[in-house]
């Protein structure tokens, strides 16, 4: 008899436990994975502290199990607010494609010169082209050096404040406006199908990019999240 | 009952005194209420990482009864916080009061 008492006591167990990891699983969806194991830990911590209390004032461990899951509430609702505050995969991703990228431009010298003498090698030649007459090329010349300037440049600017950050990232946006107007000139309107499909990638970027800085402490920004 | 967006005071406020972990906070706020400020407790630990990440507050390892625990801690910047979200608060409850009374 005991024995079918501890046996169905235990089944009581492994389903509040199964409901325990249910609610994590759906508290934790599409947390990048240290965050999950994060929500996991202090959750699994606070589970233990609840059911200990509910044993004390007089539960049956059974009871406890659940009381301490109900106590932690919807976890739809849990999962919403953790990706607020804490990263989510898309953006441990971003932020580590983005650190392997810094990474790969600054500790090559020879990448880093290539990428500087690239940009301004197009904008000499664009002055150049503009002065002999030659404006049409010389326009895409100029309009390719902004963008590789601003593309591999960034990385290798003195940027490592807020404040400087806002203001390089404003001036970026104009530069695109600028080189979107440059190269269809009168015609952008006509183009701005175009403009939607190729700036979408650019905006989900800076969108995520500015979701992470919420998320991590100043102190913590890798240089790429300045940008 | 609701107390939708002062959740973050009520946490600066339980760890004014003493660092807490997480479940030891949500037990000050529900006693220090008498009950009746009473929330789902997963709805903290979201709540304290948001706090953490304006460094209003900061968390270490600890060990309570051999089990490691996550403790926090206020900041300086977070007493300047909870003393302009007091201040706010009673200026707030008074202008209510004085609303209700007169109704």
């Amino acid at each position: 008899m005991s024995q079918l008492a501890s046996h169905l006591n235990m089944n009581g167990r492994n389903t509040d436990k199964s409901n325990l990891d249910a609610w994590l699983n759906q508290a934790t969806r599409h947390l990048s994975r240290d965050s999950a194991a994060q929500v996991r830990a202090e959750i699994q911590e606070h589970y233990q502290s609840a059911r200990d209390a509910a044993i004390s004032n007089g539960e049956t461990p059974g009871q406890a199990d659940r009381t301490a899951v109900a106590a932690l509430g919807d976890a739809a609702t849990a999962n919403c607010q953790y990706r607020n505050v804490l990263l989510t995969s898309a953006e441990a991703r971003l932020l580590r494609e983005g650190q392997w990228e810094t990474r790969a431009v600054c500790s090559r010298t020879w990448l880093k010169s290539l990428l500087v003498a690239m940009p301004v090698a197009a904008l000499w030649a664009s002055a150049a082209l503009f002065l002999g007459g030659q404006s049409e090329l010389g326009r895409t010349l100029f309009v390719g050096g902004l963008t590789l300037l601003v593309a591999f440049g960034a990385p290798m600017l003195p940027i490592y404040t807020p404040a400087r950050a806002r203001v390089f990232r404003r001036l970026k946006y104009v530069l695109l406006a600028v080189t979107f107007a440059l190269v269809f000139g009168t015609h952008a309107l006509d183009w701005s199908w175009l403009l939607a499909c190729s700036v979408w990638p650019l905006f989900w970027i800076e969108w995520t990019r500015a979701s992470i800085r919420r998320k991590i402490p100043q102190a913590r920004w890798p240089k790429h999240l300045y940008l | 009952m609701n107390f939708k967006g002062t959740l973050p005071t009520l946490i600066l406020e339980a760890l004014a005194h003493e660092p807490c972990h997480g479940y030891r906070i949500a037990q000050q706020i529900k006693e220090r209420s008498r009950g009746v400020l009473d929330f789902k407790e997963g709805t903290l630990y979201p709540a304290l990482h948001k706090l953490e990440n304006e460094g209003l507050v900061e968390s270490y390892e600890g060990v309570e009864k051999g089990r490691p625990r996550r403790y926090y801690r206020i900041t300086k910047s977070g007493r300047k916080v909870l003393s302009k979200d007091r201040a706010e608060w009673r200026q707030l409850s008074q202008a209510v009061t004085v609303i209700l009374g007169e109704a």
